[in-house]
């Protein structure tokens, strides 16, 4: 009895063993739950805020009130914090928000003109297009509004708690007559402790 | 009880019979719900009694243009007198410039002070200069330096510097065909108008277009459309494109021309207006490829952009409707043609 008992734990721990050691465990999660790992800047940060300024931005009279979908260009995020923070991700999350409502339109940033440039320059002096479907030079269309943000921090720690502030602060200019059209802050708190 | 039952259903077949054949309600004449007088023409050139008349016919003259230039004149004579003889050396210069650029030079001493470094003066005129002086090459004293008399010999320099208006007449035969081409398909018939070449000495009275009418040049023409050329220009800008590593060349003709419409029988001025145009070139890294544009190019977009402006200047002032040529402006002339113009109706 005794004998049989010791063989069957040992094929249960190798058993165990050999799953063990197969490699790690890969599962796909929710993209929209909470995320707590730590209290910095995360994905559910990027959420909040682009979903937070998107809907105040569609809601402000300059969008809103519109005849025609007003177009607008999206300029980066400053990043004022003291840690590495993507805000190109910010401004494009930002951006297909807006987009798939329809109310907005954008036109190139200053980031993408050199490949709007590189492709008219192609398409207008290499001699190879067909002049009836050329996309001529001279005819972009400049932005009514841009958009303009930041996102600044202010962290404090103690030896076990850990306090982090982020505000983020999203402005739309009118390129003509130079007036803030609407402006929106969302804050951010984030507190960890050990 | 059966009898009954059928009673009542004929009764019910004829009823609903008699529904059936019922004639419809008469319609209410709705579509008119009232008349009232018509507010007047704004314009009577497009009223509905003119488009019911023939149409209208009008003479679209080349661009006319006056070039004012001036030519500068510096000349220096030495004159040596001796006991036997006179002997004279005299250096003339004379250059053509624009008139702007010798009121400059005359004002401030600029450009062309290098070349005549004196202020300069209308020739012509002969208060501006001493008695007895005329146009050049006749040299006046404005300076008399008397030199070295050493022995019986004596010497003069006479300088004297100013200018000429020369003043270039003519028409710029390439800019009006759009124009002609727009009245044309704004319903009125274009007439051609005969050409006026500059005679010598030609002077103002080359644009005085009732002299014109009077003289026949624009046939039976109804109206004339004269435009006169206020500037051309041109200019080749770079530019560097912010976000790139590239540069933008614009290479860029301009012509702003002066223009009106003249009733030929009254001679009243039925539009007035400037219009402009623009023909661009716009190359990328143009510079460091030496890209040189085409001026036949930029002339034709120029020509047409100008023809654009005007037709909106003739759109404003009545003289045509907007978007000529359009199925909703041939609706609009059937219809004004067709109705009445003491009345406007409004339709529900």
């Amino acid at each position: 009895m005794n004998t049989k008992t010791i063989r069957l734990s040992a094929i249960a721990l190798s058993v165990a063993a050999l799953t063990a050691c197969s490699g790690p465990q890969v599962r796909y999660g929710d993209s929209k739950a909470v995320e707590t790992v730590n209290a910095d800047y995360g994905s559910t940060d990027l959420q909040m805020i682009a979903e937070a300024m998107t809907r105040s931005l569609l809601q402000s009279k300059a969008i809103s009130g519109s005849k025609d979908a007003p177009i607008v260009t999206l300029a980066d995020v400053k990043n004022k914090t003291s840690e590495y923070i993507d805000t190109r991700v910010i401004t494009d999350k930002i951006r297909t928000q807006l987009m798939k409502s329809g109310q907005v339109r954008f036109a190139v940033s200053i980031s993408e003109m050199q490949n709007q440039t590189e492709e008219l320059k192609r398409q207008n002096q290499s001699g190879l297009y067909k002049n009836s479907t050329i996309a001529k030079t001279g005819n972009m269309q400049g932005a009514q509004y841009r958009i303009e943000g930041s996102i600044a921090s202010i962290v404090k720690n103690t030896k076990d708690v850990k306090d982090v502030y982020y505000v983020f602060n999203l402005n739309l200019i009118n390129n003509e007559s130079g007036l803030l059209e609407w402006a929106d802050e969302k804050e951010i708190r984030k507190t960890a402790t050990r | 009880m059966k009898n009954t039952f059928l009673a009542c259903v004929s009764l019910s077949l004829v009823c609903l019979a008699g529904c059936a054949t019922k004639p419809p309600a008469p319609v209410v004449e709705s579509a008119i719900v009232g008349q009232v007088p018509a507010d007047p023409p704004k314009n009577p050139v497009i009223s509905a009694e003119a488009l019911k008349a023939d149409s209208k016919s009008i003479a679209v003259t080349d661009i006319y243009f006056k070039k004012e230039g001036k030519n500068l004149t510096f000349i220096e004579e030495t004159r040596v007198t001796t006991d036997n003889s006179v002997t004279s050396t005299i250096t003339p210069k004379t250059i053509e410039i624009d008139a702007d650029k010798a009121n400059a030079s005359a004002l401030t001493g600029g450009a062309n002070s290098s070349a005549f470094p004196v202020k300069f003066t209308d020739l012509s005129d002969p208060k501006a200069t001493s008695p007895g002086t005329a146009v050049p090459p006749v040299p006046v004293v404005d300076t008399t330096t008397p030199s070295n008399s050493s022995s019986s010999a004596s010497t003069q320099s006479l300088k004297k510097s100013g200018y000429q208006s020369n003043n270039e007449y003519g028409e710029l035969r390439y800019l009006a065909n759009p124009i002609r081409g727009l009245l044309i398909k704004s319903g009125y018939k274009v007439v051609q108008a005969k050409s006026t070449p500059a005679i010598p000495n030609q002077g103002d009275e080359y644009f005085d277009i009732v002299k014109r009418i009077k003289a026949g040049d624009f046939g039976d023409a109804d109206y004339v459309l004269y435009g006169v050329l206020a500037e051309i220009s041109s200019t080749n800008n770079v530019s560097d494109i912010p976000g790139t590593k590239s540069t933008s060349q614009q290479v860029t003709f301009e012509v702003t021309v002066d223009f009106n419409i003249i009733d030929t029988k009254t001679t009243q001025i039925i539009a007035s207006f400037v219009a402009s145009g623009e023909g661009k070139d716009v190359q990328i890294d143009g510079r460091d490829t030496g890209n040189k544009p085409s001026t036949a190019k930029l002339m034709k977009l120029a020509a047409l952009d100008l023809a654009e402006d005007v037709r909106k200047h003739l759109a404003d002032q009545n003289f045509i409707t907007n978007n000529p040529g359009s199925a909703g402006q041939v609706r609009n002339l059937k219809r004004r043609l067709d109705d009445d113009a003491s009345t406007l109706k409004v339709y529900k």
